[in-house]
């Protein structure tokens, strides 16, 4: 009896949960983002040119905007002062900034965007993690309003940011590479300790090879951290990078296991044979520790990384090491090849369920798309502005302290002027990531050669993406 | 007894059967209303979810956009993805590798701080039960400074004895052995109060009953104390089966899931595919077929312990 009735009541509740998955699709269906639609107000937001100093006349916007963005960036706002003018301007939009680590945003915001709810007016994205939100749907189409910045900033920041031709996205910065060395540690390896003399020290990546060796036997430093058993990958990108390869290419395959690549991979392996790495994983203590350490303690004396980590050196990583520090042109894959690569990046995205997109485009405007602001902000930060017409303003040519006086900020522009674009970053990139991290790890701890690590993640990238 | 009912119904039409039904449910209106919020909350929140995600394994979507239907594509896939099983391998090596050393040492403990002669038996039952309460990203962020190569606590203690810096997290049985430490710290003191509670449950006078015939102490523990634990340890084993492959924030929080994926577990693969890759429907399908394997295994576990408990 009692079975019986159990019986009846479980398919009860088949049954209504049936009729409720069934009515899902078309729940899910209203939520369905309008890519294709133009944003209606487009015409007096983006008449206004970045240039002019008068304001617009016409019906200014107005009312609460939410922002996410994570510290160093939310710093950056706070410490120019670029709010207070953009208040001064626009006094009736409230801006009210959500910090978020961006490892939480990758995971708020696409939630945000597939429920249709819950997300900000505007959120910050690394440009690694852009295409693949892009790609996602739910944002806002910006392409009215960006069309007069295409040409004005990198080239190579808007391939992130677009889709099926149509722009969903504004950069604020760019993350050329260069190559930050210990002066210290150059000159007690006997080394010349000059920016041009370590550029052509370090030429190529043999030469640089050769450098690391010299230092390791007359000083005991290691030249570089990365990490074996639990890399990301990162360097690796970085050398894939400056010559224009990546996971992918221009017609969409997968090249993952492309014989440029696993040349690329062995380059790297030459390091890690030879010893020549520590073994810190970045961003841990250790790293940190390392990277701070006095001349006599074996600092590490090289780090190939972007612009903004200028900032991070001698804000909170090592700011004791003022005046010990170099910046230089990271090595070439072989001699004549371009040394320069980009790291990480940032931009601003509009999410489509925004209530004021015309505040929130206001703000990203005035932030990104104008010379003052930008340079207020770089000043404050050292996050290099994507936008190229901020270059020639009289604080890139400054000295700096932390690098022994050397101008560091001349060479981040020679430096981003030349990235190539490359298809390291892109709509699958968390996933091609990973798969290469893992086969990267495999080579660096010796279990598997280059090429069949690197063949194995291509096929499981192949297999996952449907990508050719 | 279903089938009886069957037949004394049988002469009814359908009609009235249906107004007989309904009699019964509106004479018990009031009960059904009361226990209503529960069944309301679990359609919406346990019985819908599942029924989709099973709808789901059979489509590709990214949360957004139209869904599309593939079939057993995902099921395809999951068949060739070798981090999955590898994933699954790992649940296995995990429960191996600490399931038996937590159990034994929770039972020990457990039979330890149940005498009452044990001095300050309570003071030891709460430092042990601590660990269970403390905020594991806290405790994991702890381990892995500890447990560094080189700067880590850990291994300066062991370099006082001449031992050679262990690769605790960056080895592929390093990072295992450094979870399992994690895990049986966080675990211990609850399994340790499970047992605890089965413990009281046996009255003291079988224990004395073996003493006064003879037994040694050892002897009353493994002959009457153990078999009387059975379904209690079974309990708690089958918890820990089930925990080792569901583990997320002990690996979130220490190892990731390296070095070389050598930590992943199911549910960190599921949870990277539906909200790092956004692909809902392979998460899904993985989630299914992570479902019936695990269910296969605890119906192994309860047979194979459950019949020698009778």
């Amino acid at each position: 009896m009692l079975g019986k009735k159990m019986l009846n009541f479980m398919g009860i509740i088949l049954l209504i949960a049936v009729l409720l998955s069934a009515c899902a699709p078309t729940a899910t269906s209203a939520v369905e983002p309008p890519a294709t639609d133009a944003p209606e107000a487009t015409p007096v937001a983006s008449e206004a040119p970045s240039v002019t100093e008068e304001p617009v006349e016409a019906a200014k916007p107005s009312g609460k905007i939410t922002l996410w963005m994570w510290k160093a960036a939310h710093d950056a706002l706070t410490n120019s002062g670029v709010l207070d003018e953009f208040k001064k301007e626009y006094p009736d939009v409230e801006v009210e900034i959500v910090e978020y680590a961006p490892t939480d945003v990758y995971q708020k915001l696409p939630l945000a965007l597939q429920a249709g709810t819950g997300a900000p007016d505007i959120s910050l994205v690394e440009n690694s993690h852009l295409a693949q939100i892009v790609a996602l749907g739910g944002l806002t189409d910006m392409t009215e309003w960006v069309t007069p910045y295409l040409d004005k900033m990198n080239a190579y920041k808007w391939a992130d940011a677009k889709l099926d031709d149509r722009y969903y996205a504004m950069p604020w910065d760019s993350g050329p590479v260069v190559f930050y060395y210990r002066r210290d540690v150059f000159e007690a390896a006997g080394l010349p300790s000059d920016p041009e003399g370590v550029s052509e020290a370090v030429v190529t990546w043999d030469g640089y090879f050769n450098v690391c060796q010299t230092i390791m036997e007359k000083t005991g430093s290691a030249c570089f951290s990365n990490n074996k058993a639990n890399n990301y990958g990162r360097l690796y990108e970085m050398m894939l990078w400056q010559q224009g390869l990546g996971y992918y290419n221009a017609e969409g395959q997968v090249t993952v296991d492309s014989p440029e690549n696993i040349a690329t991979l062995e380059t790297l392996k030459k390091f890690w044979d030879a010893n020549l790495t520590s073994d810190q994983l970045e961003w841990t203590d250790g790293w940190y520790a390392e990277l701070a350490a006095e001349t006599d303690a074996k600092p590490i004396a090289t780090l190939v990384e972007a612009a903004w980590m200028g900032a991070f050196l001698k804000g909170w990583i090592a700011p004791g090491t003022e005046g010990k520090w170099g910046v230089a042109l990271m090595p070439a894959m072989a001699d004549g090849q371009v040394r320069a690569a980009n790291d990480g990046g940032s931009a601003f995205v509009i999410p489509d369920q925004s209530q004021n997109k015309e505040a929130a485009w206001a703000l990203t405007e005035f932030l990104f798309g104008r010379v003052d602001s930008q340079v207020a902000m770089f000043k404050a930060s050292d996050f290099l502005p994507s936008l190229e017409e901020a270059y020639t303003d009289p604080v890139f040519s400054e000295p700096d302290p932390f690098f022994a006086d050397q101008a560091v900020r001349p060479t981040y522009v020679d430096v981003v002027k030349i990235v190539p674009i490359a298809y390291v970053y892109g709509p699958y990139y968390p996933e091609m990531n990973g798969f290469v991290a893992t086969a990267i790890q495999k080579v660096a701890t010796g279990q598997t050669p280059v090429a069949d690590a690197l063949k194995e993640a291509a096929d499981a990238i192949r297999a996952q993406t449907g990508m050719p | 007894m279903a089938e009886t009912t069957v037949l004394k119904d049988s002469h009814l039409s359908l009609s009235a059967k249906l107004r007989q039904k309904w009699a019964e449910i509106y004479k018990a209106r009031w009960p059904y209303l009361f226990i209503s919020p529960f069944y309301i909350l679990f359609l919406i929140f346990g019985v819908y979810p599942i029924l989709f995600s099973l709808y789901l394994s059979l489509t590709e979507w990214k949360g957004l956009g139209p869904i599309k239907f593939v079939g057993l594509k995902n099921f395809e896939l999951l068949l060739k993805d070798k981090v999955f099983w590898q994933s699954m391998t790992n649940g296995v090596i995990l429960f191996f590798l600490y399931v038996p050393i937590m159990t034994l040492l929770a039972l020990v403990l457990a039979v330890i701080l149940n005498s009452k002669r044990v001095r300050g038996f309570r003071f030891f039952r709460t430092m042990l039960f601590i660990p269970y309460i403390m905020n594991i990203v806290a405790a994991g962020f702890t381990f892995r400074l500890m447990l560094n190569q080189k700067y880590g606590l850990v291994n300066l203690m062991l370099g006082i004895f001449n031992i050679a810096p262990v690769p605790w997290l960056e080895s592929i049985w390093g990072g295992r052995i450094s979870l399992c430490l994690l895990v049986i710290w966080a675990w211990l003191g609850y399994n340790m109060v499970i047992m605890l509670a089965g413990l009281q449950t046996i009255p003291s006078e079988l224990t004395e009953a073996a003493l006064i015939d003879g037994a040694s102490s050892s002897q009353a523990f493994f002959y009457v104390t153990i078999p009387l634990m059975r379904p209690v340890i079974l309990f708690s084993v089958v918890l820990s089966t089930m925990g080792s492959f569901n583990l997320f924030s002990e690996i979130y929080n220490l190892t990731g899931g390296g070095p070389i994926n050598a930590t992943i577990t199911p549910v960190i693969v599921i949870f990277n595919q539906a909200f790092g890759n956004f692909r809902l429907g392979y998460a899904s399908a993985m989630a299914y077929l992570y479902f019936i394997i695990l269910f296969a295994l605890t119906l192994l576990q309860f047979r194979y312990f459950g019949q020698q408990a009778d």
